[in-house]
C-alpha cells in the first residue's frame, strides 16, 4: 500500500478514535447551553439559541465557584504534599537499592492497588475520632497518601537517570546529603517533578467518592456537587451538563498549558543524549 | 598544600575485599598515579580519601588530621569525575561558583576565582553556557575549573579523560601536566591507561586485586618491574613472556625454551645462579628486539631466527608479530625496514634489558639484579 493511502487510513482511525473520545464531551457542552426541551428534544437539535440560564444557575445561585475554589485548593495543595515527601522518598529509594529497598518499594506500591471503597469505612471512623470531617486539609492529606506510592515510582525512576557522581560531587563542593538533593538533584530532576505534579493534581481534581464521604457543605467538591443533579427531571441533566463543562473546562486549559512539560517529563531520559 | 598518608587500609563491600592493607604516602605537590585494570581498587582508594566510602580498616591523614570518619565537604578536597558531574541546571559560571557559595565566599572574591580558573583552562567564553551546550573537552575542563576554584589541599582525579577521543586526551594529558607544574598541588590520579601514568606521574602505584604490587617513579616500574603482572600491565606493546629453563654449560648460563636457546651475558648470569635447573620466566620488551636488517645500531647479545606473523606499520616503527619455534614474540622494528609476512628474519636481542621472573603462578616475582 503506498505512503498516501496509508497516511489516509492512519488520518481516518484517529479521527474516528477522536469522534469516540470526543463525542460525549462535545454533547454535555451542548446540552449545557440548550434548554431542557432543546436538549433532550428527539430528534436530537444541532441548530437552537443558546442560553447561559444552566451556567448562572450553577455557578451564582448554586455557589458552584465556591465548591470551584475548594477543589482548586485541594488539587494544588495535594501535589505540594505529595511531591514533598515522594521525592525525598524516592531518592532514598534510588540512592540506596538492595534487597530490602527493593521489597519495601513493592510494598508501597501495592497500598495504591487497592481500591479506595475498601478503605473508606476506617478513614471515615478515623477522621470522625480524630474530629477533622468537613476539613479541607483531611481531603489533601488524603490525596497526598493516595498519590504517593504513584508520584515516588514515577520520581524514583527520575532518580535513578541522575548519575551519583552529581550528588558526589555536590557532597565534595560542600553539601550535606540533604543539600546534594535540595541543590542539585532535585533541580535535575524538574521535568519529572512537573510530570509528578501534573498527575497528582488530575488525580485530585478528579477524584469523587473519597470527597463524596468525607466532605459536608462547606468542604464539598466540584465532583460531588455536580452529582447532585443526577435525577429523574430534565432540568436537573441540564445543570449537570453545566457542572461538567465546568469541571472539565479548567482540566483542559491547565493541560493545553503544561502538555508541553508533561510529554517532556514523561520522556525525559527515555533516549541517551 | 598537604601530604597524604594512608595506613594500613582495608574496604570490604560484604564478602568482597576490594582494598587490602594498603598503605601509601603521597608527599606535599607530588603527582601520584593509581594504575591497574577495572576492579583492582584504584577507584575504591580514592573515594576513601575524598570520603565517599569508609575505610573498613586502617588510617587516612590528609595534612596532620585524620580523615577516617570525617564528611567530603570537610577535607578540603577537590574531585574531578569520569564523566565530569557537571550540574545541569546551573551556567558553567555558577557551576564553578558553586562550591565557594556554599563556603560562603564573598561576591567579589567568587567572581575573581571564577574568572582566573576560565583564564587558566581558556574558557572564558564559555561561563553563560549550560553544560549540555558543551562538548566533552570542554566539560572536563570545566569540571577542572571547578576543582581549581577551590584552591584545596589535594586534588583527587578519576579516570577524567576516560570520555575523551584519543586525540582530546592527548591534548589534555600536557594541560593537567601544566596544571600540576603552575599550581604545585598534591594529585592522587586513576586511571587504567599506562600511557596516562608513564607521562603524567612523578610516581606509579601498580594495584591488582586491591593489593598494591608496586610503588616507584614511572622509570623505575617500566624498567624495573617487581612481579610478572606489573612488567605485563606497563609498557605498549606487552612485554614478551617465554617460559623457560636456565641450563649450565661449559661455565655459561643459557636460557633453554625448547625451541631456541639464548646465552645470558655475563653481566646478569651471577645473579641467576642460584636458578640453574629452575623453570622461570625469560621476560624482554618488544623494544628490546629488533630486525638485524632494519640497519640501526641496536645493542645485540642475543639473537634469533624468527618466521614473520603480522606486520602493523605504525608511523614512527613497525610492530612485528613472529613465530620462534612454538613461541609468539613482539618486536618493534624500524619504520622503513623491508619485511614481510612469512618471511624468516633474524631477530637481535639485548640481553641487557632481560628479566626473570620465579616463583609460583600467578604472579611470579623478578629475580632481582639490583
Amino acid at each position: 500500500m503506498d505512503s498516501k493511502a496509508t497516511k489516509c487510513l492512519i488520518y481516518c482511525a484517529i479521527g474516528f478514535v477522536l469522534v469516540v473520545f470526543l463525542f460525549p464531551v462535545v454533547w454535555v457542552a451542548l446540552i449545557s447551553f440548550k434548554n431542557p426541551v432543546d436538549a433532550f428534544s428527539i430528534p436530537p437539535k444541532w441548530f437552537f439559541t443558546p442560553t447561559l440560564e444552566n451556567h448562572i444557575f450553577i455557578w451564582v445561585e448554586k455557589r458552584f465557584l465556591q465548591y470551584l475554589k475548594n477543589s482548586l485548593l485541594v488539587s494544588l495543595c495535594t501535589p505540594i504534599i505529595s511531591i514533598s515527601v515522594s521525592s525525598m522518598a524516592a531518592y532514598a529509594f534510588s540512592r540506596w537499592r538492595n534487597r530490602i529497598s527493593r521489597f519495601s518499594l513493592f510494598f508501597i506500591l501495592t497500598f495504591r492497588m487497592v481500591p479506595v471503597i475498601l478503605i473508606i469505612l476506617p478513614l471515615y471512623v478515623i477522621v470522625q475520632k480524630v474530629g477533622m470531617q468537613d476539613n479541607i486539609f483531611t481531603l489533601m492529606i488524603i490525596y497526598a497518601a493516595l498519590n504517593i506510592p504513584f508520584t515516588l515510582w514515577l520520581l524514583r525512576g527520575f532518580f535513578i537517570d541522575i548519575p551519583l557522581a552529581l550528588d558526589e560531587s555536590a557532597m565534595i563542593d560542600g553539601c550535606t546529603r540533604f543539600g546534594a538533593f535540595w541543590r542539585v538533584v532535585l533541580p535535575s530532576a524538574s521535568p519529572g517533578l512537573i510530570a509528578a505534579s501534573i498527575f497528582s493534581f488530575g488525580l485530585a481534581w478528579n477524584e469523587y467518592f473519597v470527597a463524596l464521604c468525607l466532605t459536608g457543605i462547606r468542604t464539598k467538591l466540584l465532583t460531588v456537587a455536580a452529582a447532585e443533579y443526577r435525577g429523574e427531571l430534565i432540568q436537573y441533566w441540564s445543570y449537570s451538563a453545566a457542572a461538567a463543562v465546568g469541571i472539565v473546562l479548567p482540566a483542559v486549559i491547565f493541560m493545553m498549558v503544561v502538555q508541553k512539560y508533561f510529554a517532556r517529563g514523561l520522556t525525559f531520559g527515555a533516549v541517551k543524549g | 598544600m598537604a601530604k597524604v598518608v594512608m595506613k594500613g587500609v582495608s574496604k570490604h563491600f560484604g564478602a568482597v575485599e576490594a582494598v587490602k592493607n594498603f598503605s601509601l604516602t603521597v608527599e606535599d605537590k607530588e603527582f601520584v598515579i593509581l594504575l591497574g585494570p577495572s576492579g583492582c581498587g584504584k577507584s575504591t582508594a580514592l573515594r576513601m580519601v575524598a570520603g565517599l566510602e569508609h575505610p573498613t580498616e586502617g588510617t587516612i591523614y590528609i595534612g596532620d588530621h585524620k580523615v577516617n570518619r570525617l564528611a567530603p565537604r570537610d577535607r578540603d578536597i577537590a574531585m574531578v569525575f569520569q564523566e565530569y558531574a557537571l550540574y545541569p541546571h546551573m551556567t558553567v559560571y555558577k557551576n564553578l561558583a558553586f562550591g565557594l557559595k556554599l563556603r560562603k565566599f564573598s561576591k567579589g572574591e567568587i567572581d575573581q576565582r571564577v574568572r582566573d580558573a576560565s583564564k587558566i583552562l581558556g574558557m572564558e567564553g564559555l561561563l553563560d553556557r549550560k553544560p549540555r551546550e558543551l562538548s566533552g573537552g570542554q566539560r572536563q575542563r570545566v569540571a577542572v575549573g571547578r576543582a581549581i576554584v577551590r584552591k584545596p589541599s589535594v586534588f583527587l582525579f578519576d579516570e577524567p579523560l576516560s570520555n575523551l577521543d584519543a586525540k582530546l586526551r592527548v591534548q589534555m594529558r600536557a594541560e593537567l601536566s601544566k596544571l600540576h607544574e603552575r599550581l604545585q598541588t598534591t594529585i592522587i590520579y586513576v586511571t587504567h591507561d599506562q600511557v596516562e601514568a608513564m607521562t603524567m606521574g612523578t610516581k606509579i602505584v601498580v594495584m591488582k586485586d586491591g593489593v598494591i604490587q608496586q610503588i616507584g617513579p614511572p622509570l623505575d616500574v617500566y624498567d624495573l618491574p617487581v612481579n610478572l603482572f606489573v612488567a605485563g600491565f606497563i609498557g605498549s606493546p606487552m612485554m614478551n613472556f617465554v617460559p623457560c629453563r636456565i641450563v649450565s654449560k661449559d661455565g655459561r648460563l643459557f636460557l633453554d625454551a625448547k625451541s631456541f636457546e639464548l646465552t645470558i651475558p655475563e653481566t646478569k648470569a651471577r645473579y641467576y645462579k642460584s636458578l640453574v635447573g629452575a623453570d622461570v620466566i625469560f621476560g624482554i620488551r618488544p623494544d628490546d628486539i629488533h630486525s638485524r636488517s632494519d640497519g640501526s645500531d641496536h645493542p645485540e647479545t642475543g639473537s634469533l631466527r624468527a618466521t614473520v606473523d603480522v606486520v602493523e606499520p605504525l608511523g614512527p616503527e613497525i610492530q612485528l608479530y613472529v613465530k620462534v619455534g612454538q613461541h609468539d614474540l613482539i618486536a618493534c622494528v624500524g619504520a622503513r625496514t623491508s619485511v614481510r609476512v612469512r618471511q624468516e628474519i633474524e631477530l637481535v636481542l639485548d640481553l641487557e634489558k632481560m628479566h626473570i621472573f620465579e616463583g609460583d603462578p600467578p604472579n611470579p616475582r623478578v629475580k632481582t639484579d639490583f
